[in-house]
């Protein structure tokens, strides 16, 4: 619910006028029958094992059950041969990471490299999809500048390719990869090709503080499925917005099937 | 081409009823209507000659004309809420002005008036489709937080509808928001709206009156599918200064009028602030330092009018009409400093002039421009984000009254746009960061236009006519012809029959996809790729008189097609965005009603009641998987009920009541949990199915106002008690989905759909004074 604060703030002058009523209320809305379709999320990491999640949509009002396809069969094909993933749920206890597929081996990628996937039940749904391996874009600077409250903001700079077309995902962690990200975002270099680009913050930081900056870059498909994400995420619950379609890099089904290509720094925040 | 078509029809036109121009066997009889004491041009006010049965209502300006022939005649004027008065004139070779000046029925503010136009002259004027309304009937009903709002009112009139609750937006017949052509004397006002369309621009101590075109378009008019807001600003009191203002409960206002030279020319201004912001710095002082206290954002809007004419000699008169108005709303610390402002530029310059009684012309020359600026500041790091139009414009439009009743009426425009689309900047001081986007755009529209009014005989009236429309931008130019017709029968004194067709071009689109009225949106020229709008409306109604003439009620039918209707891609970019027209993308329209009309204006009970049956669907290729969708704001069933109450001569009470079928509404029918590369605990992701296919609840409310006249030592005043949602129904405003968690342990329970309502019953209390 980001939006509605930010409606909220917009609106406040007036809206301070009747902050002691209460204008929410709870209200019974019976939606149609909901076909389910197979949700995919998988990612390419250089030096990782195969893993994959698989799941499936369900009626908003479903009770909130982590809705499994046992009988879900996934194959990854690099340079021709194919890897089954076997169904085999888990979840890491430490960062709350789970997996339904997986499988010890690791792949030998290179940027270039095409990887597809396929998903298939045996209700006949059949996903697909297709990722090309990119490289990394170096991080080249993590700066920070201290105001007189003794908070910083951080800097983050690269060179963009002038060459390509370029997308990109931005997270700043603090302390560890095992916390929520401090700040998320994407962007393309529509309006940056070729330069030199830097990623600023508020003086969100003080002395002493560990960040753990990362910059993916990322495919279009990717850049297009997270921000579709984001719009649906934001439709619900802002009076002023449109549906949003969520934009899959599969077919067939709902989901992303991409490769994660990122470089990473981590830096203590000091005077 | 089809312009030597038109050419060529144009011609045929005028050849066909020049020769009646100087065969006269009627003779002219012209004035203006005006009320004394504040010199207001009386809109829509009847001069009729009882020995004839026949008449005239005054135009937009307070000028009629009548075709008699020789005799000797009453003429009598009358304007309700004022004195009815009669001249005696002799008609004897010769054609006539005669002005008149109406005294007020009361001593009070005047405000009495309900509905300025006479019901039988409505009644038998072949246009159709169009409500007027008169700033005096508007400041008598309930309105939110006590600011009186024209458009407001407007929207309680059938085929009307809001954008949403409190909302100042105007869709028409179906139409969007951006349909809809807005002039403030004569000038195009882009964006009408102050807080994000909470309220108007027009203040109402500065108008005179909205006239609100649904159909049957008359041909003068043309750029916009949907409707004709025609405002009209007061004249300021040719005799004497005078001194017009209120408080209210989040905004004040003064007016000032008076001669410039005596009985030759006049001014007004006019100025309205909101305060809030002033009690709100208060608080941020108050609370500095505080922990966990975030300063509360500076809104204010202001918005300034002024008009002033000047009588160059009987023939000639020059009247000046200017707006400025801006939002402001900004959120400074140390660190930081947002902005965001926004606001229209509005400017005419008007010359009537008189070859003789029956052929006048009036030229304009406007300009307007409406722009939008973000900035923020972040130490070394500055970001500004600016949009505007910026318009130039010229017209000239000619009245000619023939004989054999016919009234010609012709002229021409042209328009120069400038668009400056998302034009941002991104710099640091220390030159780290730099880069710029944004984009461009001049445009010329140019139309011109004729339409013969002809009344055959007593019974059939018909207006026809025809406008040629063409835009240039970026080396393309698109030209079209526009029919307009329309038509009365009357089947007897008290029924008549009327029938309507409007084609209209929209050459400049609004570039919005949250579906109301917002200050970031910008406009957008047709070009090469983003072809024109285009509308064709016809309507058919039928309109009875009963009750003595206190009575009038009409009902009427249409369906408008429309053409190379504009939306844009799910998560489209539209601030930042070099390449926006890859964003658009093109479909149709229809919508189709029924609007039944009951109004009573005379007596001491006044008022309306409206109902509309109605639908409303668009259709695109790449949305909703191709099927067609409803708007927003189809909405099946529409009624409201305004009542007017003469308690006493010191008191009135108003009251408003309004349903509606509840808004068609997206929401979510299914979800995923979404992982993410972090995986610290899955998210949920609303899935949406098709468009617009739920309904919010059903929609209605009462307001009520009561009027109490003061009898102060100077002037007249009075106090204006309203309460806006007297019964305090919760209205959707929206719904959303939540996850209903566990407090101990934020387990996700279950979901749960929640209705946002925006107002409850709100009390306010507006001082308005005169002297």
């Amino acid at each position: 619910m980001k939006t509605r604060p930010t409606i909220y703030t917009l609106l406040l002058p007036l809206l301070l006028l009747l902050a002691s009523c209460d204008m929410e209320q709870e209200v019974e809305v019976k939606l149609p029958p909901h076909e389910s379709q197979l949700v995919v999320e998988c990612y390419l990491e250089p030096g990782k094992t195969l893993r994959a999640v698989v799941l499936e949509s369900v009626s908003y009002f479903n009770d909130p059950e982590l809705p499994l396809v046992p009988d879900a069969e996934v194959f990854i094909t690099h340079k021709g041969r194919t890897i089954k993933l076997p169904f085999s749920p888990v979840q890491n206890k430490q960062t709350g990471k789970y997996y339904t597929h997986r499988i010890s081996e690791k792949l030998d990628l290179q940027p270039g490299d095409v990887v597809t996937l396929e998903v298939k039940d045996k209700k006949g749904r059949h996903v697909t999809g297709t990722t090309t391996i990119l490289g990394q874009v170096p991080i080249e600077a993590v700066e920070w500048k201290f105001n007189e409250k003794n908070k910083a903001y951080l800097l983050t700079s690269y060179q963009d390719d002038p060459d390509a077309v370029n997308f990109y995902r931005y997270m700043v962690h603090r302390d560890s990869l095992s916390n929520s990200s401090q700040r998320d975002f994407i962007s393309s270099d529509q309006l940056t090709n070729g330069q030199r680009v830097s990623y600023g913050s508020g003086y969100d930081y003080e002395q002493g503080d560990t960040l753990v900056v990362s910059l993916f870059h990322i495919e279009q498909q990717y850049y297009d499925f997270l921000g579709s994400i984001s719009d649906a995420r934001n439709a619900n619950g802002n009076p002023f917005a449109q549906p949003s379609r969520i934009v899959s890099s599969v077919k067939g089904g709902i989901g992303i099937f991409t490769n994660l290509s990122y470089n990473r720094k981590t830096v203590v925040i000091e005077k | 081409m089809r312009l030597p078509a038109f050419a060529v029809y144009l011609f045929c036109l005028l050849s066909l009823i020049t020769a009646d121009v100087f065969a006269q066997s009627t003779y002219t009889i012209s004035g203006y209507v005006r009320g004394t004491g504040n010199e207001d041009a009386l809109i829509g006010a009847t001069v009729s000659v009882p020995e004839l049965r026949t008449g005239a209502v005054t135009d937009g300006r307070g000028f009629y004309t009548l075709q008699l022939p020789e005799g000797s005649y009453t003429l009598q004027a009358t304007y309700i809420g004022y004195e009815a008065t009669t001249r005696s004139i002799e008609v004897s070779g010769q054609n006539l002005t005669v002005n008149f000046a109406l005294l007020p029925a009361n001593s009070q503010l005047g405000e009495v008036v309900i509905e300025a136009n006479s019901l039988q002259q409505k009644l038998n004027a072949s246009q159709m489709s169009v409500e007027t309304l008169t700033t005096r009937e508007a400041k008598l009903l309930p309105a939110l937080f006590g600011e009186v709002d024209l458009i407001k009112v407007l929207q309680l009139k059938p085929g009307v509808q809001s954008g949403g609750e409190g909302a100042s937006g105007l869709y028409v017949r179906g139409g969007g928001p951006d349909q809809n052509l807005v002039l403030l004397d004569d000038a195009v006002v882009y964006n009408a709206s102050h807080l994000f369309g909470f309220f108007s621009v027009f203040n109402p101590d500065a108008v005179e009156s909205v006239e609100l075109y649904k159909g049957g378009f008359p041909a003068q008019f043309g750029g916009r599918l949907s409707s004709v807001l025609d405002v009209k600003m007061r004249e300021g009191n040719k005799e004497r200064i005078g001194v017009t203002g209120g408080l209210g409960l989040i905004a004040s206002r003064l007016t000032v009028d008076g001669p410039i030279v005596k009985d030759k020319s006049s001014f007004i201004l006019s100025g309205r602030r909101t305060y809030v912001d002033v009690f709100t710095r208060q608080i941020n002082r108050l609370q500095e330092g505080k922990e966990d206290f975030n300063p509360i954002p500076d809104y204010y809007f202001y918005d300034l009018n002024g008009k002033a004419n000047y009588k160059l000699g009987e023939k000639d008169e020059l009247f000046i009409s200017g707006y400025y108005g801006r939002d402001f709303f900004g959120f400074n610390d140390a660190d930081f400093e947002f902005g965001f402002d926004w606001g229209n530029k509005v400017g005419s310059l008007r010359w009537q002039h008189k070859f003789n009684p029956r052929f006048r012309v009036n030229t304009t020359l406007s300009g307007s421009s409406y722009q939008y600026n973000v900035s923020n500041k972040i130490d070394v790091f500055s970001f500004n984000l600016t949009s505007d139009i910026r318009d130039l414009a010229l017209k000239t439009d000619f009245s000619l009254i023939l004989d054999k009743g016919h009234t010609l009426q012709f002229g021409a425009m042209a328009t120069k746009h400038d668009f400056t689309i998302g034009r941002l900047n991104f710099d640091s001081d220390d030159d780290r960061q730099s880069f710029s986007a944004g984009n461009d755009y001049e445009a010329t529209e140019a139309a011109a236009y004729v339409a013969d009014d002809f009344q055959v005989n007593s019974q059939f009236s018909l207006n026809y006519g025809v406008r040629l429309s063409a835009f240039n931008s970026g080396g393309k130019t698109y030209s079209a012809l526009e029919p307009r017709a329309s038509a009365r029968y009357s089947l007897s004194e008290r029924t008549s029959l009327k029938a309507s067709y409007a084609s209209m071009m929209q050459y400049i689109h609004l570039v919005a996809n949250s579906g109301a009225s917002l200050p970031t949106d910008i406009w957008y020229p047709s070009n090469d790729y983003v072809k024109p709008q285009r509308s064709q409306q016809v309507a058919a109604g039928i309109s009875h008189l009963f009750g003595g003439g206190r009575y009038m009620i009409t009902n009427e039918l249409y369906y408008k097609w429309m053409h190379r209707q504009i939306d844009f891609r799910d998560g489209a970019n539209l601030f930042v965005n070099d390449n926006l027209e890859d964003e658009f993308l093109f479909g149709k329209g229809e919508s189709y009603g029924n609007e039944v009309y009951l109004e009573k204006i005379k007596g001491r009970t006044t008022g309306w009641v409206g109902y509309t049956l109605s639908w409303s669907y668009r259709q695109f290729d790449d949305i909703n998987g191709g099927r067609r969708f409803p708007t927003r704001h189809d909405r099946r069933h529409d009624v409201s009920v305004v009542v007017l109450h003469e308690l006493s001569k010191r008191i009135h009470l108003t009251g408003a009541f309004v349903y509606g079928t509840g808004n068609a509404y997206s929401l979510p029918v299914a979800r995923f949990a979404f992982q993410d590369v972090q995986g610290k605990g899955a998210t949920v992701v609303p899935v949406y199915s098709d468009r617009n296919s739920f309904r919010l609840a059903a929609f209605h409310r009462l307001d009520l106002g009561l009027v109490l006249k003061l009898n102060p030592k100077r002037g007249e005043a009075d106090l204006t008690f309203s309460a806006y949602n007297a019964y305090n129904r919760r209205n959707p405003y929206f719904v959303y989905f939540e996850q209903v968690k566990d407090e101990d342990d934020n387990e996700t329970l279950g979901f749960r759909a929640k209705q946002v309502s925006l107002f409850p019953v709100i009390p306010s209390v507006t001082y308005n004074f005169k002297f």
